[in-house]
């Protein structure tokens, strides 16, 4: 990439801090995001109403689920997939009332999904603090057929739907919560570049 | 006026040519030998009779031909038109300006009669009538703008002002250089332009925000923006790259003139009186190499323009491939004396 050159669609993420004006707070994290969650411990136990949503790690992901029960108690609600805890979080969001504010930790890919299910509910982004958490990777939207490839380490990718080989360009749809991936060999059927991973 | 509606295709056997009239008209946008980018907008006032700014929208030969191809693309891919849900207002807002537009500066071709609420619009070109409640969702067959977006050429964008910046909320895109709105819908400005090389740097994304963040009622503006296109292709979308990629391979000295086309977008921003927000119109006017050396002082300006294009420009336009070759092919109408100032043809 051209030096001094910043990607404007590209989302910056920050360090999970309490917002101490908030009436209640929500947090959702998955696998090594627990330690954003346990940090955010460490700063304080707020006297608001807290709920966390954790989804456990699984073989290639960090679990703080037991550290976590015994810290943030009865408020802790632990999940085994991704889909249970979005389910259950947005089952909760209409409950939500004005001044709750977000905390997640995850991937990309899941970072977006609960930022896409918050604004159902007209939650605007800015009220979500995100921290990047375990991994680089990538959700992919492949502007051919539309799918979206989560968790994606490669410059190049499959797409998991139509199989095109895909270019992932740092441009990034908040409202499809992910990268734009291209055809790379559009032009030239068969010429792929190597397939290098960059998003650890 | 007459207006002679050409049948002609954007697609397959590319049958699309330009008169000599709508040669003569063609908004060439180089008035100097040398291009960057640059806000280079202007009130978007009447300009000369038969011109393409005569009319604040513009229609020309290929309206019913570049409708039908619109439809075409539509059909193949619902994304192409996009609205968020507080955009209502917005698409109301356009209706109107369209209506009025054209029932007013064409009145052989389109008819606005109003009954209080109760509007009746005839498209003659198009063989399109309703009667319709202006407000009301349910008494036009598909959303508003979608319904007029449909029976205008170019593409459309509506922008919502809010949070200090503009939202690209609602859309309907079918003739795009190459960017998506299904990917780029609800994006802030910086976001969507985030891919154009050069331009954070040299500021004018900051100073163009800032001059349409204050686009006031009545007062339009415009702006010309360019690139080139192979084939006389509306839908040159990335959606489609499969399509229209490939044939960036087959560009040699003996076809340039007839597939290098440039590409030229008359880019307009209305105001809009109910929801403030700001419709952008994207006018594509496509024109053979052939066609431009009509007039040997456009190609002779175009020749300098490619020449010494920027490289990031370059590659961000998707010239790289037959760069070269249209240089060229444009070289032969470049006897390197000076040009005066103007992008006028003759």
């Amino acid at each position: 990439m051209e030096r001094g050159y910043r990607i404007r669609s590209k989302p910056n993420y920050e360090t999970l801090v309490w917002k101490e004006k908030a009436s209640a707070h929500v947090v959702v994290a998955k696998g090594a995001g627990g330690m954003a969650v346990l940090q955010l411990f460490q700063q304080m136990h707020p006297v608001q109403p807290v709920t966390v949503f954790y989804v456990r790690g699984d073989s290639t992901d960090k679990d703080y689920s037991q550290t976590l029960t015994k810290l943030v108690g009865d408020e802790l609600q632990v999940f085994d997939t991704q889909m249970e805890a979005l389910y259950a979080f947005y089952r909760r969001l209409p409950d939500m009332k004005m001044g709750t504010r977000f905390y997640v930790s995850g991937t990309e890919s899941f970072i977006w999904s609960l930022c896409k299910l918050a604004a159902l509910f007209d939650i605007q982004e800015s009220e979500i603090v995100k921290q990047l958490s375990n991994s680089l990777s990538r959700p992919v939207y492949c502007v051919h057929c539309k799918a979206t490839t989560p968790n994606v380490t490669t410059n190049i990718v499959a797409c998991s739907k139509c199989s095109r080989k895909l270019f992932v360009r740092d441009h990034f749809s908040r409202h499809l919560g992910a990268y734009m991936g291209l055809m790379i060999d559009a032009e030239n059927p068969g010429e792929v570049p190597a397939i290098e991973e960059i998003y650890p | 006026m007459g207006l002679a509606f050409k049948e002609e295709t954007f697609r397959d056997d590319y049958t699309y040519r330009n008169s000599l009239d709508a040669i003569r008209r063609f908004p060439f946008p180089f008035p100097e030998d040398k291009y960057m980018y640059s806000v280079n907008i202007e009130p978007h006032v009447k300009g000369k009779p038969g011109s393409v700014l005569e009319f604040p929208l513009d229609i020309d030969e290929h309206y019913v031909s570049e409708c039908r191809d619109k439809a075409i693309t539509l059909a193949r891919d619902p994304g192409r038109y996009a609205s968020l849900p507080h955009m209502m207002d917005a698409q109301w807002d356009v209706l109107e300006l369209i209506m009025e537009s054209l029932s007013r500066d064409y009145p052989e071709q389109f008819k606005l009669t109003k009954d209080g609420n109760r509007w009746t619009w005839q498209n003659l070109p198009l063989g399109i009538e309703n009667t319709f409640t202006f407000g009301d969702r349910s008494s036009l067959p598909m959303e508003p703008f979608e319904y007029v977006g449909r029976q205008i050429q170019g593409d459309w964008v509506i922008l919502d002002q809010r949070e200090g910046t503009l939202f690209a909320d609602a859309g309907i895109v079918t003739s795009q250089a190459d960017w998506s709105l299904a990917f780029d819908v609800g994006m802030s400005w910086h976001q969507w332009h985030a891919p154009v090389p050069r331009a954070t740097e040299i500021g004018v994304m900051d100073r163009a925000l800032k001059f349409m963040m204050n686009l006031q009622l009545g007062e339009p503006v415009r702006r010309l923006n360019w690139t080139m296109t192979l084939n006389p292709r509306l839908d040159t979308s990335p959606e489609n790259y499969p399509l229209w990629g490939p044939d960036r391979n087959h560009i040699t000295l003996d076809n340039a003139g007839d597939r290098v086309h440039l590409r030229v977008e008359l880019q307009t921003l209305f105001r809009l009186p109910r929801s403030n927000g700001i419709v952008f119109s994207i006018r594509c006017y496509l024109i053979s190499l052939n066609e431009l050396a009509t007039y040997p002082r456009w190609a002779k300006r175009f020749h300098r323009i490619l020449k010494d294009l920027h490289p990031d420009l370059l590659e961000y336009k998707g010239l790289t491939k037959f760069h070269a070759t249209a240089v060229e092919w444009l070289s032969r109408y470049d006897d390197g004396a000076p040009l005066d100032i103007g992008t006028h043809p003759e």
